[in-house]
């Protein structure tokens, strides 16, 4: 705990915090919702597509995906860590944001087993999508739209 | 504009919306989150195509993600109505709310524009063709004005004469 009160009483963390410039917090958040939307959208544009719609279009269109996936995942790495010097202490102990990481570790994890097993398989591409993938996929859906509404509800739930 | 948003306050609906859910506003705001992953997922992928990125993919195809984008665009319209509805004060004087508005309506009419004007030609292209100057500036624009909404709407508590935190 005494970590995260350093971290909070840090002058960086008090520059996100209080500094009047809509650069600090404002910005920083913003940002954040921005990788959201990188990372969260492109994911559900590929998952989409594995479960059937636009089913003329190439597998292949989806090769720049890891590199939008993994922009925006640092956006929102870095991003985060800087919302979560501001309130530290209570992030610490909040349990939503850790149902948050835990989705978003989840997802993370759905998809690299998608991007192994539908993209890196030779002749994977081509073949019909199989029923692992498809269920890989509605679960990548429900685990980002859980981490986003985890993320809205840290705003709202102790 | 005070006659106007004391007139919305003052509607049976807005109070309803106000007083006597609790929940309803983070549950709004959850979605309007969804939706916009959604409408900028699914729209950005056709702008990006639009941009000439992903060649070899028809057009045509790539367009099949535009009926999510309206689903999420949706999903925003009606949320974002009840947060207007039900505490209009923080929006009608709010200079981002207009930003926003008038990014919103820049993407509606770039979008009409193409379905317009552009659209038949544009799909009728063979999937490997260089994509015309037109096709660019209208992914362009679009693209540029979807996260111009998202970057206002999210400054709305901020951009304010008394900015509020943590919301």
């Amino acid at each position: 705990m005494e970590l995260f009160t350093r971290l909070q009483e840090s002058g960086f963390a008090a520059w996100v915090a209080s500094s009047p410039s809509l650069l600090a917090y404002p910005t920083i958040l913003t940002l954040h919702t921005v990788g959201m939307a990188i990372v969260v959208g492109t994911c559900a544009v590929m998952d989409l597509r594995l479960l059937g719609v636009g089913a003329d279009v190439p597998l292949t269109a989806l090769r720049g995906v890891p590199r939008l996936v993994w922009t925006g995942f640092l956006i929102n790495a870095a991003t985060g860590l800087a919302l979560f010097t501001t309130d530290a202490e209570h992030k610490a102990v909040q349990t939503v944001f850790y149902i948050k990481l835990a989705l978003i570790f989840g997802a993370l994890l759905i998809y690299g087993r998608i991007r192994r097993l539908v993209f890196r398989r030779p002749g994977a591409l081509a073949a019909p999508i199989s029923s692992e993938v498809k269920a890989l996929a509605v679960l990548s859906l429900i685990l980002w739209t859980g981490a986003t509404v985890a993320g809205r509800l840290m705003a709202y739930l102790l | 504009m005070d006659a106007f948003i004391e007139f919305i306050r003052s509607t049976q609906l807005s109070e309803i919306l106000r007083n006597q859910v609790g929940w309803l506003w983070p549950l709004c705001e959850s979605l309007h989150f969804i939706g916009l992953c959604l409408l900028i997922g699914a729209a950005g992928f056709f702008d990006l195509r639009l941009l000439g990125f992903m060649k070899g993919v028809p057009l045509r195809a790539a367009k099949r993600f535009i009926p999510w984008a309206m689903a999420g665009f949706a999903v925003n319209l009606l949320t974002g109505l009840i947060f207007f509805i039900s505490q209009p004060q923080q929006y009608a004087t709010n200079p981002s709310m207009w930003f926003k508005v008038l990014f919103l309506l820049i993407a509606g009419i770039n979008a009409m524009l193409f379905e317009t004007s552009y659209s038949d030609r544009l799909l009728a292209l063979p999937s490997e063709a260089e994509m015309p100057v037109s096709a660019k500036v209208i992914g362009a624009v679009s693209l540029v004005s979807w996260f111009a909404v998202l970057y206002f709407g999210r400054m709305l508590p901020y951009l304010v004469p008394n900015p509020r935190s943590g919301v």
